[in-house]
């Protein structure tokens, strides 16, 4: 299974089984997760054999209905409840994809899950990365997967 | 609780079996959640305690009688390995069963975590049913 087919299997399993929410890989192809508007990120490092970060990118509004699925509570704003929701939305893919670039044991270490959010910034690429970002659909609208791995 | 205590810790229901769980978790996003999956599995405890890390955890247990515990591993201050270790050089807790919920899935660090005395090991993302399977024989 390559890279791009594991972050997806990883989402579907993470939205369905938790987050009660389903979700789709977006029609629309997209290589770059570009200006980011109102948006969160939570953020996985990766360090050993394979070195990079996994990002997750929602939307204020995408987050806060994520939030409210995974906890069962109304969340109306960006707050803590959310960015640890979001946090550990990254540790869990994070922690999926580390399967799938080192076949067992510690030749990846994870860091603890941590988040961006913002009302407009931009997730830099280092230089020399394999890229991968797939978009999700939901029905409170799209978020990306952004992995990058240094060569 | 004194606020000046180094943790924190919540009872979250008072219905249930007569038995008491630890939840550890550096997430407080997966501690509900995973309390949650405990009702939804059917599975009920007098008592829920909540700690964010080792550390907590370790203060918990000084304090309340815990009969299982369940553990995330990748956690700041005292993850769940070394949690393990120092809570198997207390006598009065180390018989306590743990159970680990985590995103590590690797054999070194599931064996490391069973040779520290872990009972098992659920992966995240994980469902009631999952909970219950590896849980319920547990108890």
């Amino acid at each position: 299974m390559d890279i791009k087919e594991k972050i997806v299997e990883a989402a579907i399993e993470i939205f369905s089984s938790m987050v009660m929410m389903d979700v789709s890989v977006s029609e629309e192809e997209v290589n770059d997760s570009g200006k980011l508007k109102d948006t969160i990120t939570g953020l996985i490092g990766l360090a050993g054999t394979h070195k990079g970060v996994l990002a997750i990118h929602i939307p204020h509004p995408v987050a806060m209905a994520i939030t409210s699925n995974f906890l069962g509570i109304d969340v109306t704003e960006i707050n803590e409840d959310v960015e640890d929701a979001v946090g550990e939305l990254a540790n869990m893919m994070g922690g999926n994809v580390k399967t799938v670039l080192t076949g067992n044991g510690r030749d990846i270490d994870l860091s603890l899950p941590s988040t961006i959010s913002g009302a407009s910034y931009q997730f830099q690429t280092s230089k020399d990365v394999e890229k991968v970002v797939v978009r999700f659909d939901t029905a409170h609208g799209p978020f990306l997967v952004e992995l990058q791995l240094e060569k | 609780m004194d606020s000046n205590t180094l943790y924190e810790y919540f009872v979250l229901q008072e219905d249930g079996m007569g038995k008491n769980v630890l939840l550890v978790d550096d997430s407080s996003t997966m501690r509900k959640i995973i309390g949650r999956s405990l009702r939804q599995a059917g599975i009920e405890f007098d008592n829920i305690f909540e700690a964010g890390d080792g550390l907590e955890a370790l203060a918990v247990l000084e304090k309340e009688k815990v009969d299982i515990i369940l553990s995330d591993i990748n956690m700041p201050n005292m993850d769940g390995i070394a949690f393990l270790r120092e809570k198997s050089n207390r006598a009065n807790m180390k018989d306590i069963p743990v159970l680990m919920i985590s995103t590590e899935t690797g054999d070194d660090i599931i064996g490391e975590a069973k040779s520290l005395g872990a009972v098992g090991s659920i992966k995240k993302p994980f469902t009631p049913d999952k909970v219950n399977e590896i849980l319920g024989p547990l108890l």
